[in-house]
């Protein structure tokens, strides 16, 4: 699904924030991102969802070579990522049902096609009934499981989450989580980067660990015995 | 994996594509409603830049109207060499009518000609020193029908000039060529002032979408981000600049005629004393349209050139 090899993004200024980085991440397969500030994680998720390019090395999702991939191509290889962020990313003066329903229209479905998917998206992440709310009256928890129904309403192949519980308390994180584990058991893959390593401790899930750009370890965060083949 | 998503045929895509269009048509009609300041503000820019060119074409094409009949009017006096008989005059006369290209031909002998300016001159007395009549003999001819035209009545004086009996000859157009030119000054003026003002509604329409795509800067990044495509986005924002034609072109519209209005006022207030029935006439329906359609392109084109620059500019960072 995720394919790197040998990957190096050099930002102009002459920052390098990632050096010769490869992995691969299966399909449906579950994954953490981890590392402190400034390790390389953020970056090494905007070259997934194509906000940025690759200095060096081929970054492949979903069997597309990301080189190939034009201007004019970058919308449709984004929607089959569905994409979660640390501050939700909500339009605030659209209801939750717009919110969620935003993919959709950009496909195409017109709001009556929508509707079913919306309601399916929002019972999954617990939200049914608050489709004619507006965000600013929802809690953060509740606005993170919007923004969630709105990157699995399209039902993409695959979920990037960029500190998704940066902003909840351990308990609210642990439901966020066990969320994204039950996309997981349907076969979506999952690609979590998180600093919460108390949270990652917890999940047993393979951890990617970045430290100044480089990939240091790749596997169990603390039991590292199941390596998977993956390149470090 | 992707057992979940629903095959959408080229057909439904298409119908689609229409729907949408539809909804985001209506949807930034009703974005102009959300901040109707700015929105009138540059519609009343639109309406009334195109009011001014559009007020100066009706002027010019009454006052071509107006000309148009003046220059039928165009007659040739040829003055005779004053020693032919009265019998020569005569003859002579008659040999012109006869051509083709002269419809009527009437003589002014030159004692008459002397009896009419003695009496609308007011130098009657003046005359009365003179030892002999200085008027030579005239002959008023007015050319065929076909013949009128300046080109063409010019082209009958050359040749009535070369006859043997002929002293000089003049054709009065002058006056009737410095209106013309007058007209075709004016015409240029306006077609510079046209091209000014439809290039600063493009500029104005250009600017008030730019700042409506920079206030919705976060949405569009978050559209990008959920996979939109660059022609999604621009959609509503086109449609803004297509409605911004049509009410604006309205506007224009109300304003010419108001204007229009109180122009033939004042023209009929000169026509009276000239004791003319002269009617100015306003836009009619093809104009009108012509007026709108402009209208609805320069909002098109500003929004466009907006939206080239500036949804493309923005991408997440």
């Amino acid at each position: 699904m995720i394919h790197f090899e040998q990957v190096s993004k050099t930002y102009p200024g002459g920052f390098q924030a990632l050096k010769q980085v490869s992995f691969r991440l299966e399909q449906s397969e579950m994954a953490f991102l981890t590392g402190h500030s400034g390790a390389g994680k953020t970056t090494l998720l905007r070259l997934i969802s194509l906000m940025e390019r690759a200095s060096i090395g081929r970054v492949a999702i979903n069997g597309h070579d990301l080189r190939k991939v034009g201007r004019k191509q970058v919308p449709y290889l984004r929607r089959d990522i569905g994409m979660i962020f640390q501050d939700h990313r909500l339009l605030i003066d659209k209801t939750i049902f717009d919110n969620v329903a935003l993919p959709l229209y950009i496909e195409g479905y017109t709001q009556g096609e929508a509707r079913k998917r919306v309601q399916a998206a929002l019972d999954k992440v617990g939200l049914a009934g608050k489709e004619r709310h507006y965000p600013m009256m929802l809690s953060g928890g509740e606005q993170q499981r919007v923004g969630i129904a709105r990157a699995i309403v399209n039902k993409p192949p695959l979920l990037l989450a960029d500190e998704p519980t940066g902003n909840l308390d351990p308990k609210l994180s642990m439901e966020i989580m066990r969320l994204f584990e039950s996309f997981n058991d349907v076969g979506v893959a999952v690609l979590i980067a998180t600093h919460d390593l108390g949270l990652i401790a917890r999940m047993k899930y393979r951890t990617l660990t970045l430290k100044n750009g480089q990939m240091i370890n790749d596997g169990l965060a603390h039991h590292s015995e199941q390596l998977d083949g993956a390149v470090l | 994996m992707n057992s979940g998503k629903v095959k959408i045929s080229a057909w439904r895509r298409f119908v689609m594509f229409w729907v949408h269009n539809l909804q985001q048509a209506l949807g930034s009609l009703g974005e102009l409603t959300r901040n109707p300041w700015a929105s009138m503000m540059t519609i009343a820019v639109l309406g009334l830049s195109l009011t001014l060119p559009s007020t100066l074409y009706v002027v010019v094409k009454n006052s071509q109207a107006a000309t148009v009949g003046l220059s039928d009017a165009a007659e040739i006096s040829l003055y005779l060499r004053k020693d032919l008989k009265q019998h020569d005059v005569e003859t002579f006369a008659k040999r012109i009518e006869l051509r083709n290209d002269v419809e009527q031909v009437q003589i002014i002998m030159r004692d008459a000609g002397l009896r009419d300016f003695r009496e609308s001159s007011g130098f009657g007395s003046a005359l009365d020193y003179l030892d002999e009549n200085p008027l030579p003999d005239v002959l008023v001819v007015l050319p065929q029908a076909d013949f009128k035209s300046v080109e063409r009545a010019q082209g009958l004086l050359a040749q009535l000039q070369q006859e043997r009996e002929v002293s000089s000859a003049s054709l009065d157009l002058q006056w009737l060529e410095r209106l013309q030119a007058l007209v075709r000054f004016v015409e240029d003026v306006l077609g510079a002032l046209a091209v000014l003002l439809c290039a600063a509604v493009v500029l104005i329409v250009g600017n008030t979408i730019r700042l409506m795509i920079l206030n919705r800067r976060d949405e569009i990044i978050v559209m990008k981000l959920v996979g939109a495509t660059d022609a999604y986005i621009q959609r509503p924002f086109l449609y803004t600049g297509f409605w911004y034609g049509i009410i604006g072109g309205v506007v224009a519209w109300i304003a010419t005629a108001i204007l229009v209005f109180w122009i033939a006022r004042a023209v009929s207030g000169v026509t009276v004393l000239y004791d003319s029935s002269f009617q100015l006439s306003g836009l009619n329906f093809t104009e009108l349209m012509i007026l709108w359609l402009v209208a609805v392109v320069l909002g098109l084109i500003g929004s466009f050139i907006a939206v080239r620059r500036h949804v493309a500019a923005i991408e997440p960072r």
